[in-house]
């Protein structure tokens, strides 16, 4: 489990709102430092299922983000696909490690190879168990693999995260098909220690209404599942879609694609009650979706047994005084719809089969019985997990539920008794108040322009691109990085009210101590770098890590043998479009003796960070700030320029030129201009040397 | 607050330069606040030191403390025996003169050298600019004077001024300075009480200030009895009266 990141116990709101709870903050810092691969052990540690999240996740971490009231979320679900593409090779390689853990001798059967399925195994192999999973398709994946159209996750992408699960040792047996092939009992027969109900809601409702059993009207499920075949569906010109959710506009997308050209979704509930995405819908009416919002069907009207079309009836209300669905029409009020097919996406349900010998209890409504925070079911040894368990969910419930199986099972295994796990919303960050929201720069999303609705509709291909490297860089620099802000050491704090005369955002306040509040804190660090008592800390970032950094430098090239002149370049990290160029060009320059040190921020730098380099033996120094009117904190750069000025006092009071010390703001870009100042500072130098 | 000025690392280079092991202590009350002598400014005067010595070639050992005040027995105690424990040869104090004074009385055999120059008592009237507003002469006379100290805000510390040396405010040493009897004044016309300064105030005795020798406050409900001669003695005396009647 995540710890809080802060002493006040209180979770940024995307890592609160993540139902794995990712942590969305450190991977933005893990982007902008270029550690992609950091990044990617980061999402997979929460959620094994992260390329599949990365393309369709609801992501609630976005619609929770803090940076809404500045201007717009960051881009987190972009952000994390941009790290699964970006480190392909070494998820592979990565497979190649051995499990360290020992092994244990109890035997786990999962039926279902979803998300939820797939989680739970993974954890529990991880855990030394032995997993095997029961399919009874062809191919894994559950609803990922057999139902969510590719336009918008390609079965490369579930591949990815399975191949992962696998190769961990997973035990994969498809074409089994519960019921039929085998049955609970036969489990506890073979020797298997407990068995994890995850076949999810694979049955589509259906309605029952007059003309429903006409040739030309189809279920969501299996329409999706044949779309997704070698040999889709064929349709006729119309097509009625019933629904209003996620899988109706799936089903709706994926008509259009087939060559439908009128499609129809019918639903009950307003515009405002539709249960889909909004995203989702307003991309489905760019591709000429027409939406019918409060009409419900009256009867499907056929002539020789095949559809024509369908007779709708005006829904007057979705939901009671209580919010509990129960439709209300107004049977006068009717509009008939011409169609030559009628798809069927109104909701899910398990499928039961399962139950069959299974002396498993099941509860009115066709569903399991079942414990929320036990995940056990009525039979002793068998748990239950995902859908069926929690009802239509997202994949990332999913996961956090696979998450929590293992761990019941786990338990259970080991204890022979049952692990009480509730679902518990933490502690977060208050809303960013309006008087420092004011105060935040503005900078707008990186936004992906969607393929053309035209283009969309010729093929399946995916329609929305990843962030380019650049793209990713510059998305991530939006993060505001809640509650990682100053924090002061009451003990150490002399109340000297530096902070307060100097925070940009008008955030710290001193009454007894200093104090940030962590609502308004904008992590800038401006306070950290000029606090006399050296009180204030920052969890975001520290310049201890600058100095392993250096020190790291100074060791691999000691006094006597290290190019000289040595020069130490303290650069803004944010304006570097490419984690190649710093690696590269590091390593470059490091052999004519400049060293690159990547710094979030020069405005961080304290005067004995200025200092240290000196201290450690480097000739000269060359700081790069960001470019012209880039900087994200206000008056940071005249800070700067101060703190730099008493660094050449300093310099001058013990005999050391102050001209050692360079300050240079980037011009465009790092790739462009950060050669060039090198170069000027480094001539710069060896004047100062021929004078000697 | 006490207020001072780092002193030139050139100078306390020269202090320092024949020891090889020396310790830098801050202090974490006045001179932190007026950013002469805290945690922060020990790392510069260590830092800049190093590169001083470093470009010399020699080779000194420079630790770094700071602790919460150096005027106080119990913070000064643990860096005491941290000095001889660790084998320290000289200390420079980041602390006013009262922690050099305090810290060299308490280490004994181990020099201890002013790492800053104290200035005055003051005030910070703006961000970074602090002004002299007490001279700590023992003997209070703001209420004659509207709450402005003429002994420490004019040059001279006259008792009835302004003098001839007053013009347009400022006080004839320097433009920058602001005459302290002209302050007086207009800020008793504010307040409705120059007519007071008709009353010439008479010469003082100045043996409550400095010209009295080195001073010393005792509050007796603190102090130990050994500071609490003179009661005890009136007591033993009164007892004696009362068992001879």
């Amino acid at each position: 489990m995540l710890e809080p990141s802060t002493a006040r116990n209180k979770y940024a709101p995307c890592i609160a709102a993540c139902p794995v709870h990712t942590d969305t903050r450190q991977l933005a810092e893990f982007i902008t430092e270029g550690e992609y691969e950091q990044a990617l052990e980061l999402l997979l540690d929460a959620n094994p299922f992260s390329s599949v999240c990365g393309r369709i996740c609801h992501h609630p971490c976005e619609q929770n983000c803090r940076r809404a009231k500045v201007d717009a979320p960051v881009g987190l679900m972009k952000l994390k696909r941009f790290v699964m593409e970006a480190t392909k090779d070494y998820r592979i390689s990565r497979r190649e490690k051995p499990l360290t853990i020992e092994k244990r001798n109890e035997k786990i059967a999962v039926v279902g190879s979803g998300p939820s399925g797939l989680t739970a195994a993974y954890d529990l192999v991880k855990m030394g168990l032995q997993v095997v999973v029961f399919e009874r398709l062809e191919t894994p994946g559950g609803l990922l693999g057999h139902a969510i159209p590719r336009y918008r996750l390609p079965y490369s992408v579930v591949k990815e995260d399975i191949d992962d699960i696998l190769s961990a040792g997973v035990e994969l047996r498809t074409n089994q098909e519960i019921g039929k092939d085998y049955s609970i009992d036969n489990l506890f027969n073979q020797g298997f220690g407990a068995v994890l109900l995850a076949s999810g809601l694979s049955e589509s409702r259906t309605l029952n209404i007059p003309g429903i059993d006409s040739k030309g009207i189809m279920l969501a499920l299996p329409f999706l599942k044949t779309v997704l075949s070698p040999w889709p569906p064929v349709l006729g010109k119309r097509v009625i879609v019933i629904g209003g959710g996620n899988v109706a506009i799936d089903v709706a997308r994926s008509a259009r694609r087939l060559g439908a050209e009128m499609v129809t979704m019918v639903c009950l509930e307003s515009r405002d009650e539709m249960p889909g995405w909004k995203w989702e819908i307003e991309e489905a009416e760019e591709e000429d979706i027409h939406i019918m919002t409060s009409w419900g069907p009256k009867t499907v009207f056929s002539e020789n047994e095949s559809v024509k079309g369908m007779e709708l009836k005006k829904c007057v209300s979705v939901f009671d005084s209580d919010g509990h669905f129960n439709p209300q029409f107004d049977d006068s009020v009717n509009r008939t719809v011409l169609a030559d097919n009628v798809i069927i996406a109104i909701g899910q349900r398990g499928d039961l089969t399962c139950v069959k010998g299974g002396n498993l209890k099941i509860n009115p409504g066709e569903r399991l019985e079942c414990n929320q925070e036990t995940l056990s079911t009525s039979r002793e040894g068998v748990f239950v997990c995902g859908e069926l368990l929690i009802g239509p969910a997202s994949s990332v419930e999913s996961v956090r539920d696979g998450h929590r199986a293992a761990k019941a099972i786990s338990h259970y295994l080991e204890k022979g008794e049952l692990l009480k796990q509730p679902i518990m919303e933490l502690p977060t960050l208050e809303d960013l108040p309006d008087e420092t929201a004011e105060k935040i720069k503005k900078q707008a999303p990186v936004t992906i322009e969607l393929l053309s609705p035209e283009i969309r509709l010729k093929e399946f291909a995916e329609i929305e691109r990843g962030f380019t490297e650049k793209e990713a860089l510059a998305e991530a620099r939006r993060c505001l990085a809640c509650t990682t802000g100053a924090l002061a050491d009451e003990e150490k704090c002399a109340a000297c009210l530096t902070c307060v005369r100097i925070c940009p955002f008008g955030v710290a306040t001193v009454e007894k101590t200093a104090a940030m509040p962590e609502e308004k804190c904008q992590a800038c660090g401006i306070c950290a770098a000029e606090c006399p008592a050296a009180a204030i800390a920052l969890k975001r970032f520290s310049t201890d890590k600058m100095k392993e950094q250096l020190q790291r430098v100074l060791d691999s090239s000691t006094r006597d043998t290290a190019a000289r002149p040595l020069i130490i370049s303290y650069c803004c990290l944010y304006e570097v479009t490419s984690r190649k160029f710093i690696f590269e060009k590091s390593e470059s320059y490091r052999k004519s003796g400049i060293h690159i040190i990547t710094i979030p921020c020069v405005a961080r730098l304290s005067v004995p960070d200025i200092l240290l380099p000196f201290e450690r033996g480097a000739d000269a120094l060359t700081i790069i700030g960001c470019s012209e009117g880039s900087c994200l904190y206000p008056t940071a750069e005249e800070r700067l320029l101060r703190k730099i000025h008493q660094a050449k006092q300093v310099l001058e009071e013990v005999g050391v030129e102050a001209e050692r010390i360079d300050y240079w703001k980037t011009e465009s870009s790092a790739e462009v201009s950060w050669t060039a100042f090198w170069e000027i500072s480094k001539r710069k130098l060896l004047q100062i040397k021929n004078k000697e | 607050m006490i207020v001072a000025e780092r002193k030139s690392l050139n100078e306390i280079k020269s202090f320092i330069e024949d020891y090889h092991k020396i310790l830098i202590v801050g202090c974490g009350t006045c001179t932190t606040v007026c950013l002469a002598g805290g945690e922060t400014e020990v790392k510069v005067v260590a830092s800049g030191l190093r590169i001083g010595f470093l470009k010399e070639d020699k080779e000194i050992e420079i630790l770094e403390d700071c602790i919460t005040r150096q005027c106080e027995p119990e913070f000064v105690t643990p860096l005491v025996e941290r000095v001889k424990k660790e084998n320290i040869e000289a200390v420079l104090s980041l602390g006013c003169g009262v922690g050099v004074n305090f810290l060299a009385d308490k280490l004994e055999t181990i020099p201890v050298f002013p790492g800053v120059n104290t200035e005055f008592f003051g005030a910070a009237v703006e961000p970074g600019v602090w002004v002299e507003m007490c001279a700590g002469c023992g003997n209070c006379i703001l209420h004659l004077t509207g709450g402005i100290c003429p002994i420490a805000r004019c040059s001279k510390s006259i008792l009835n001024g302004p003098c001839g040396g007053s013009k347009d405010g400022k006080c004839e040493i320097s433009p920058d300075v602001d005459c302290g009897w002209s302050l007086i004044v207009e800020r008793m016309k504010k307040i409705g009480t120059l007519h007071r300064l008709e009353e010439i105030i008479p010469p003082r005795d100045w043996s409550t200030s400095h010209h009295g020798g080195p001073r010393r406050v005792i509050h007796e409900e603190m102090a130990p009895p050994s500071q609490k001669v003179e009661e005890t003695a009136g007591k033993e005396l009164q007892d004696k009266e009362g068992s001879g009647g």
